[in-house]
């Protein structure tokens, strides 16, 4: 049976063989996230002693795993080995080792793969027009949190806020509102030249439309 | 020794059971009847109903005939969140046995492919279910004429909660992105996964040490399900295999309510690695469903907000996750299949009973 210390790195960072660097990258962040000391998902199942184990054991797998010529040395070593190509936790009882392959255990890393692919797949492709609520929405799933945005853009979170809640009265002059769309958009890896006009549409609408109806309240 | 699948006993199956009507999903073969999905929580108030509620109106949306069932007898408000009047006749007609036929207990909403069985008028003395009568309850379930069947189960992780979570085609568990949420469901996958174990294996010696691994203290010093394994495959290799087999039948699936920020967004994807590595079982990420007033004004004025605004936010990601369940690749029949087997075969030799009465509802 195989247990958290003898899975192999390609299973500890539940991803197949065949992993890109990118995705070694990304699994290694989510990784990172999960085991990190404190994660709300490790409440309760593992001791923090054990915590730790994993997280050390992730951060060799990738270590070997983001360098070529390592990876390429430890696929190496483990081809000649008779582990399995995508071995997961828990799925093989060590004395049973020869058994032929069951298909499904290469479907379950694939599965995996499949699940973060489909949430990729509803990530915004970043064209048409955008708002508040889809600016939002696209740094949400890319894993942004506002204050990660305050920090790279030194655009206060109040302000940040208020443009993905259109909040429009609490915004600065358009001249402002346009630099901190910019920013936010560059920094969730978004096309400003794409979400700046169409955001700004909206301000300059909502604005136009209180500026007449405070003229309108004077006469 | 090697063993090979053929040297491991089949486990029984129950009869088929023939469908009432045609199912319309091209992809389901016409045999099974409908597909059940159960939701549970470990814990209350994480938003299990709304999301059933609304999971269910968006699957009629698509154009599904959907039933949904309000399993959850001491807290029955399903009807509340599909904007329903409290019906007079509901599940816990066919739990004190008033009535048999669950098809009499359909309730109208205002969705003509959307019925409700409510679970209202319950006895408070004898509220569940006996074991006999939650075999029967989920074969007339299969045999409703639906496509899909939605249960909303109880919250907690009591015998008849995990027998319906287990025997469905597929388990949804909702949590939200807080400690004791976190906690519970964690409880929850513990208890579903050691009485699937239980349910799963033949040898009496093999199901004493797993009742014994729901102890988290107990004086094997098992702790998880890998030194549980490594005891059974001392004893016994076969029971060991059929433990790993059954292992990966079991993926429960997951959604995250109320998520608020990009963390509270992944919580789903830690959750299934914490499941995998710890468990070694496979769960799935559904989606997620973010927190938005809207949601709660929508339970004030009692209808589905996937009906109320279909444009917001919330109603976006409960759509998403509708597809998926529909889109996704259907269930194998052996999941569900086995578990009821398994627990067909505890009720003919009366164990199962036994042991709910020795330890009711009792998981570690």
């Amino acid at each position: 049976m195989i247990g958290i210390d003898e899975l192999d790195y390609y299973a500890l960072l539940e991803i197949p063989r065949s992993a890109t660097r990118a995705e070694v990258e990304r699994a290694y962040r989510l990784s990172q996230q999960t085991y990190a000391e404190g994660s709300l998902a490790l409440y309760s199942v593992f001791e923090s002693s054990d915590a730790a184990a994993i997280r050390e054991r992730l951060d060799e797998a990738y270590r070997i795993l983001s360098d070529p010529e390592c990876r390429s040395e430890y696929d190496e070593s483990r081809s000649t080995a008779d582990s399995p190509a995508i071995s997961t936790p828990l799925s093989t009882p060590g004395d049973l080792a020869s058994d032929p392959e069951p298909p499904a255990r290469e479907t379950a890393t694939a599965t995996r793969a499949r699940v973060v692919e489909e949430f990729d797949s509803f990530e915004d492709d970043g064209r048409g027009d955008f708002d508040g609520l889809r600016l939002r929405r696209t740094r949400l799933f890319r894993g942004y949190e506002i204050e990660e945005i305050a920090d790279v853009t030194k655009v206060s979170g109040t302000h940040l806020r208020n443009i993905e809640d259109e909040n429009f009265v609490e915004l600065p002059a358009d001249v402002y509102v346009r630099g901190f769309v910019t920013a936010y958009a560059r920094t969730i890896g978004l096309d400003p030249k794409i979400v700046v006009p169409s955001y700004m549409a909206r301000l300059q609408a909502s604005r136009g439309g209180d500026q007449r109806s405070r003229f309108l309240d004077r006469h | 020794m090697t063993v090979t699948s053929a040297t491991i006993p089949k486990v029984p199956t129950i009869p088929t059971m023939a469908p009432a009507g045609q199912a319309s999903d091209p992809h389901r073969p016409p045999s099974r009847g409908p597909r059940l999905l159960a939701i549970g929580s470990g814990k209350g108030g994480v938003g299990k109903t709304f999301v059933t509620a609304n999971l269910a109106t968006a699957l009629a949306r698509l154009g599904k005939r959907v039933v949904v069932v309000d399993a959850d007898l001491d807290g029955a408000n399903l009807h509340t969140c599909l904007g329903v009047p409290a019906p007079r006749r509901s599940l816990a007609d066919f739990v004190s046995e008033r009535e048999d036929d669950l098809g009499k207990l359909l309730v109208d909403t205002p969705l003509a492919n959307l019925k409700l069985i409510g679970a209202t008028h319950g006895n408070l003395a004898d509220a569940q279910p006996s074991h006999l009568r939650r075999v029967r309850l989920l074969r007339g379930l299969r045999q409703l004429d639906a496509d899909v069947v939605l249960i909303d189960l109880g919250a907690g992780a009591d015998a008849a909660v995990l027998d319906y979570f287990l025997v469905s085609d597929d388990g949804i568990l909702v949590l939200q992105p807080e400690p004791t949420s976190v906690e519970n469901a964690y409880s929850f996958l513990r208890a579903a996964f050691y009485r699937r174990m239980r349910l799963a294996m033949v040898g009496h010696g093999v199901r004493q040490l797993v009742t014994l691994a729901m102890d988290q203290r107990n004086e094997r010093g098992i702790r998880t399900p890998l030194d549980l394994l490594r005891e059974i495959e001392a004893t016994d290799t076969v029971e060991a295999r059929r433990f790993v087999e059954t292992m990966r039948l079991f993926r429960p699936r997951l959604i995250v309510n109320s998520a608020r920020t990009a963390e509270d967004v992944k919580l789903g994807f830690a959750v299934c690695s914490v499941c995998k590595k710890f468990f070694g079982i496979d769960a799935e990420y559904l989606g997620y469903v973010n927190y938005d007033d809207e949601a709660r004004r929508s339970v004030s004025m009692r209808r589905p907000i996937v009906d109320l605004h279909r444009d917001a936010d919330v109603s976006i990601y409960l759509q998403r996750i509708a597809r998926k369940l529909v889109e996704g690749p259907l269930a194998q029949s052996s999941p569900a299949s086995e578990a009821s087997a398994a627990i067909d075969r505890r009720r003919q030799t009366g164990d199962e009973d036994r042991h709910s009465t020795a330890n009711p509802g009792g998981f570690a």
